[in-house]
């Protein structure tokens, strides 16, 4: 499978920006085939993204860690999540123009994932727990739901506004009411999905804590010093009071105030993962310089995926291995000498 | 072919003239029989609609085919009318002009509300009818066929269909699909019983509105439109209730004052719970003050708004027009070219059968008569008569070959009567 290996992100990145200015352009002129041109180019980069990430993760499944437990590794799976959303909504929705909104934030997120590939990876020293699992696939799934009801939300504002106006032309976009139902199925799916990231997340730490002997916390007490668990409680609690006071309470869940709750939803959390980066939150730093490190391992195979990914077994850039943590370098260059 | 159109539409007569030349389904199907009856050597399709009445007619040969005054006689007689009551109000077209004409009414270019779909099943139907009557209609099966064909392709090239321009259709399929996503699950309350309401209601009914609520002063009106789309009736003084409960409001009444005031609509609106409303206040003046518009999750359209909409398609579609009037030239050139080449073919065909006969009793003659030929000096002379048919023949060969113009019928048949060619 060696044409796996010359997939790239700009192969998929560059698919979803051509589908963004076919989406720009219908706001300025008709063209009849244009909608399969659209279809066909997103489907395209899902393909790409999808070989990608299956890749990439098939190279570090044997390790301690897993690939996608990184930045790098999860920005992209988020905007694979969301590619994958855009393709169903352009095939159920093709006359609207969602893709003008929801591409730009999938563009986003694969830029931080290329921005963020040098970063360490997430939870290096700990095995693949069930807590683990749960913990990182719950915000990631929340987060990108997060992401669509602010999509929805800022769709349904920009509507809304446009019919008040009585402008009804130039582009079109879903009706209120489905962009209304589904920022709202956003605003609970995010709630229930934050709330089991951040509970697998608290079990997590308390576990870690009771098994470190040599802890001073290791009561099994919940940490609530850690600016990460207290900013996602606080994000948690916001989401769920809008969520609770929007199914008992009608005026609530109707009209622009869900359009505003996701929105501010979606700001809370760019807010929380700043921190959470910030904080180097689920990272062991000191394990960079550890001889033995289990992060090595990851690092390794991080590192050469990311090579084989760029078609450039050979010709690795001398200082990329340079800027490679030692132990992943060494591997590296070990890997390389196997090979030719 | 020879083909002629008369007829009359809303370019050219009232309602009154194209009321008396109306045909229903049976009376179109009676005309056909007595036409063939009367004209044996040509064809006929009768379209009759709202907006129209054409009477087509088309033979092989001029003298099959009825002239347009023959035409308006028969149509006339038909309808119990003379002649001279009608013919000022109707058109006639013959052979090109007559093809273009079809081509751009099937293509909806030359309907009241141009670009509207349904001239088309229409023009279907009316051929059809011609169909089941068990006459044979070669020609005018190819000249329908082209011009389905035809709207076709306007259809899918230019975006002439796709914009509404009447105030109900832009209202139901445009406004209110941009704000609910079905009509099925919503209340739709009617204040007045007018035109205005019962097209609006058409149109409602047809993306699936169900829970109607009809409202007027005068009851009796009220019932007899909701009995007609299923609706039930709310007396008048119970408004402000149904102004609660309703998701969609279509305001049709003649009141020369606002019927639903700012005041009124203040303990309105706190009942509704910010649920969305959408109001069309279709009425002159209107019925619902214009402060009802600023509340958060209330959409009023007024008649003044929806028509603007519907003048901006209005452009839209002439910015198609010529686009689409393009594509109805385009077409009607091809039908003649293919027309023609068919028919010169067989005439061409006869025209060299027909000299190689001669040619041939001829040279037949001629042999008989000369001793002592050699082989050589037969095919000598066979070659030089061959040679002297092809010469004679090739001038008017290539006129016809080259002459694409309409008058090219003209030239065939001159062509057949010159040279005795026959059918």
């Amino acid at each position: 499978m060696e044409w796996l290996q010359k997939i790239s992100i700009s192969c998929f990145a560059a698919s979803y920006l051509v589908v963004f200015g076919i989406e720009l352009s219908r706001v300025f002129f008709q063209f009849e085939l244009r909608r399969y041109v659209r279809i066909g180019f997103t489907a395209a980069g899902l393909f790409a993204h999808t070989a990608f990430l299956i890749y990439h993760t098939q190279l570090s499944f044997d390790s301690q860690g897993i690939w996608l437990g990184s930045w790098f590794g999860w920005c992209l799976s988020g905007a694979w999540v969301l590619a994958a959303v855009y393709l169903w909504l352009s095939l159920r929705k093709p006359h609207s123009l969602i893709g003008m909104f929801l591409l730009p934030v999938t563009l986003m997120l694969i830029w931080f994932g290329h921005s963020f590939s040098d970063a360490a990876p997430f939870s290096p020293g700990r095995a693949k727990t069930v807590w683990n699992m749960v913990h990182g696939s719950s915000l990631l799934l929340g987060t990108v739901v997060v992401a669509l009801g602010f999509v929805f939300g800022i769709m349904y504002l920009i509507q809304s506004r446009r019919l008040k106006q009585k402008r009804t032309g130039s582009f079109r976009l879903p009706s209120l009411e489905w962009l209304n139902i589904w920022a709202e199925r956003s605003l609970i799916g995010s709630t229930v999905l934050l709330c089991g990231g951040l509970a697998s997340g608290i079990a997590l730490k308390m576990v870690q804590q009771s098994s470190a002997s040599s802890s001073v916390a290791g009561d099994g007490t919940i940490p609530w010093s850690d600016p990460v668990i207290w900013t996602s409680a606080v994000l948690f609690l916001w989401l769920l009071a809008a969520t609770i006071i929007s199914t008992f309470y009608k005026p609530a869940r109707r009209g622009r105030k869900v359009a505003y709750v996701v929105t501010i939803s979606f700001l809370f959390l760019l807010l929380e993962l700043v921190i959470v980066w910030q904080v180097g939150h689920a990272t062991d730093k000191q394990a960079h310089n550890a001889p033995h490190a289990p992060w090595s391992v990851q690092a390794t195979r991080s590192v050469s995926g990311r090579a084989l990914a760029a078609g450039s077994l050979i010709n690795l850039d001398p200082l990329f291995l340079a800027k490679a943590p030692q132990p992943a370098a060494s591997a590296l260059r070990l890997t390389l000498g196997g090979i030719s | 072919m020879n083909l002629q159109v008369i007829g009359c539409s809303h370019h050219n007569s009232s309602v009154s003239v194209r009321e008396k030349l109306a045909f229903t389904e049976d009376q179109v199907r009676s005309f056909l029989d007595k036409y063939h009856q009367s004209f044996p050597k040509s064809e006929a399709v009768l379209l009759s609609t709202c907006n129209r009445t054409e009477f087509y007619a088309a033979g092989k040969s001029a003298d099959g085919v009825p002239s347009s005054q023959q035409m308006i006689e028969f149509l006339a007689d038909n309808r119990g009318l003379k002649a001279g009551e009608i013919s000022n109000n109707l058109f006639a077209h013959q052979d090109r002009a007559a093809i273009a004409h079809l081509f751009s009414v099937a293509a909806s270019l030359d309907s009241m509300v141009v670009g509207e779909a349904q001239i088309l099943s229409q023009v279907k139907q009316a051929y059809q009818l011609a169909v089941d009557t068990g006459h044979q209609i070669p020609l005018t099966h190819q000249v329908f066929q082209t011009a389905m064909k035809v709207a076709k392709r306007v259809a899918s090239e230019t975006d002439i269909h796709t914009t509404r321009v009447s105030v109900p259709s832009v209202a139901v399929n445009v406004l209110t699909k941009q704000i609910f996503e079905r009509l099925a699950d919503k209340r739709i309350l009617i204040l007045g019983a007018g035109k205005m309401a019962e097209e609006t209601l058409t149109y409602i009914a047809a993306n699936g509105g169900k829970d109607i609520v009809v409202t007027n002063r005068t009851r009796s009106r009220a019932e007899g439109l909701a009995e007609k789309f299923n609706g039930q009736i709310a007396p008048w003084d119970a408004l402000d209730k149904q102004l609660i409960d309703a998701d969609l409001i279509v305001s049709t009444t003649g009141a020369t004052e606002p019927v639903v005031t700012n005041e009124q609509f203040k303990s309105v609106a706190q009942k509704r719970q910010a649920k969305t409303l959408l109001i069309l206040d279709l009425a002159i003046p209107r019925d619902f003050d214009s402060k009802i518009g600023d509340y958060e999750s209330v959409y009023l359209y007024t008649l003044d708004d929806l028509q603007k909409e519907c003048e901006k398609n209005r452009q839209s579609r002439q910015s198609q027009w010529p686009k689409a009037r393009k594509i109805v030239e385009q077409e009607t050139a091809n039908f003649f070219q293919d027309v023609h080449r068919r028919n010169s073919g067989s005439t061409i065909a006869l025209l060299k059968k027909q000299a190689n006969e001669v040619k041939n009793s001829e040279l037949e003659r001629l042999l008989s008569r000369l001793d002592r030929l050699t082989p050589e000096q037969e095919a000598e002379i066979e070659q030089s008569f061959h040679r002297l048919v092809n010469k004679l023949l090739h001038p008017p060969l290539k006129s016809i070959n080259s002459d694409q113009s309409s008058e090219a019928g003209g030239l065939l048949d001159a062509m057949k009567r010159l040279f005795q060619l026959g059918d």
